[in-house]
């Protein structure tokens, strides 16, 4: 009952419901475009620009925010490009981002609670929290319901969408932007490390025979927001830390349903 | 009737690179069915997007009508090759056709359908396009180009992967596409007996080699004897 009479969890509980279904539906844009090497470099650039602006006085989801985009354009250019050493070039950059941002934290001489901003703190969420995840939540309607056909054209076809007139370059800028802006948001539920498990593993099972973008986002919003409850019921029950079961509820229930198919 | 005439086009990838192209004269009439033929590298690809107004040519000039193609680019649709495609897309047949008028005008179920009946995979709207045949795809990518405004389609290497039933039925619908008024050039690395089908070939190797009849291109090129062997693959 005492877990009724309190509300601490209300806060912790609505970013878990947004959380739970805004990342898998991008992760679906993100997968179907194969962006998802890209998203793993963005995540890891966050660090960084956390820091930076922790020690100017900025709030750090606008620092990690700028600098995820700088990981998203180095990842744009370097697409562009058609390297074929390209996913090992990323990972050096992904690996240089994080190893910049945990060199930081001591330079720059700021406190930050670095395991909380990797693998989350749901249940210390505060409304500056909740109210990044809505931001992030309404930035990505507003991409998808003003550039759906678009999105769509440029997932299946980017040279054919670039011909017949689709603006390719300008809808990937917005896309990693929203991406960043959706793995800062996440940050206090599952962190910017285990955010991948949840952008990932929802959209692989909500892609399975969907015939369309528009229901392949529906079903794997459903799934990551069931991951995620169930993951935020457990950490609090179990006395765990929610990121890590939500990420370990991922990597269940994908064993689970493929053993089953 | 709407008519395209590229004249003298030359083009190279960057400044520092020798041209892909030099001095490359067609020119695609109404209800005319044109193949291109050429080895690989020998700038087809390059060539198609250019009359597509994807690239500008460095030298020489594309028209449309007497018009510049830049103000005419939506004349031209392009059918990409297979490998530019994401074929693992979750989108079903008709989805894909509906991308081919993204930026014109909205278009009705019936257009779709009527769309998917000129190349006879009706049956197949609702079908997601990763459980289609080889063939199946390449007609629903079709389909995509031609609901579109244009009235001069390009296809690039549209029977690479279809096996030979597969490569004469596409033909026949493409020829059935001609003879409704459709101007249509076709990019090939068939150089066998199956150019009988077009009414024109264009042989480019960097520079057109031949262009006229089947019979006329083919003769011209027996007499060159680079071209032997390098080209026969059909």
């Amino acid at each position: 009952m005492s877990l009724i009479n309190t509300i601490w969890w209300i806060i912790p509980l609505i970013i878990t419901i947004f959380t739970g279904s805004l990342c898998p539906a991008m992760g679906t844009v993100l997968i179907t475009h194969k962006r998802l090497l890209q998203v793993n470099l963005i995540s890891h650039c966050v660090l960084p620009g956390l820091a930076l602006a922790m020690a100017l006085g900025v709030d750090p989801s606008i620092g990690g925010v700028i600098s995820g985009l700088m990981g998203a354009l180095a990842a744009e250019s370097l697409a562009n490009k058609k390297n074929e050493n390209y996913a090992a070039v990323m990972n050096t950059i992904l690996a240089g981002s994080l190893g910049l941002g945990v060199l930081l934290i001591p330079l720059l001489g700021i406190r930050i609670d670095l395991e909380a901003v990797l693998f989350g703190d749901l249940l210390t969420a505060n409304a500056g929290d909740l109210l990044r995840t809505l931001i992030a939540f309404c930035t990505f309607i507003c991409l998808i319901f003003f550039n759906y056909n678009k999105i769509v054209h440029i997932g299946l076809d980017p040279e054919g969408a670039a011909a017949s007139g689709v603006k390719v370059s300008y809808l990937n800028l917005a896309l990693g932007f929203t991406t960043a802006l959706v793995i800062v948001s996440s940050m206090s539920a599952v962190g910017v490390i285990l955010v991948i498990a949840l952008l990932s593993t929802p959209t692989l099972l909500g892609l399975q025979k969907a015939s369309s973008l528009r229901i392949a986002m529906v079903r794997s919003s459903i799934v990551g927001l069931a991951i995620s409850v169930l993951g935020f019921v457990f950490s609090i029950i179990f006395n765990l830390s929610p990121g890590p079961l939500i990420s370990v509820i991922c990597v269940t229930s994908l064993i689970f349903l493929l053993n089953k198919k | 009737m709407t008519c395209l005439i590229a004249k003298d086009l030359t083009y190279s990838y960057s400044r520092q690179s020798k041209p892909v192209l030099e001095e490359v004269s067609v020119a695609l009439r109404p209800g005319t069915l044109t193949a291109l033929v050429g080895p690989n590298g020998a700038g087809k690809s390059t060539l198609l997007n250019l009359l597509q107004g994807q690239n500008k040519p460095d030298k020489g000039e594309i028209t449309i009508d007497g018009n510049a193609l830049f103000n005419n680019r939506p004349q031209v649709a392009l059918m990409p090759q297979r490998g530019k495609l994401n074929w693992s897309f979750p989108i079903t047949v008709e989805g894909l056709v509906s991308l081919g008028r993204v930026n014109h005008s909205k278009l009705s179920c019936c257009e779709i359908e009527a769309t998917l009946q000129r190349v006879g995979i009706s049956h197949l709207a609702k079908r997601r396009l990763d459980s289609l045949s080889g063939g199946q795809q390449q007609r629903a990518l079709l389909a995509k180009t031609l609901i579109s405004p244009a009235k001069i389609l390009l296809l690039d290497e549209p029977c690479s992967a279809l096996d030979p039933p597969a490569r004469e039925e596409f033909l026949l619908i493409i020829r059935q596409l001609a003879d409704a008024g459709l101007s249509l050039f076709v990019s090939s690395h068939d150089w066998g007996s199956s150019l009988n089908a077009y009414d024109k070939v264009v042989a480019l190797d960097k520079t057109v080699l031949a262009n006229g009849s089947p019979q006329e291109v083919q003769q011209k090129l027996d007499s060159i004897d680079c071209m032997r062997g390098n080209y026969c693959c059909g």
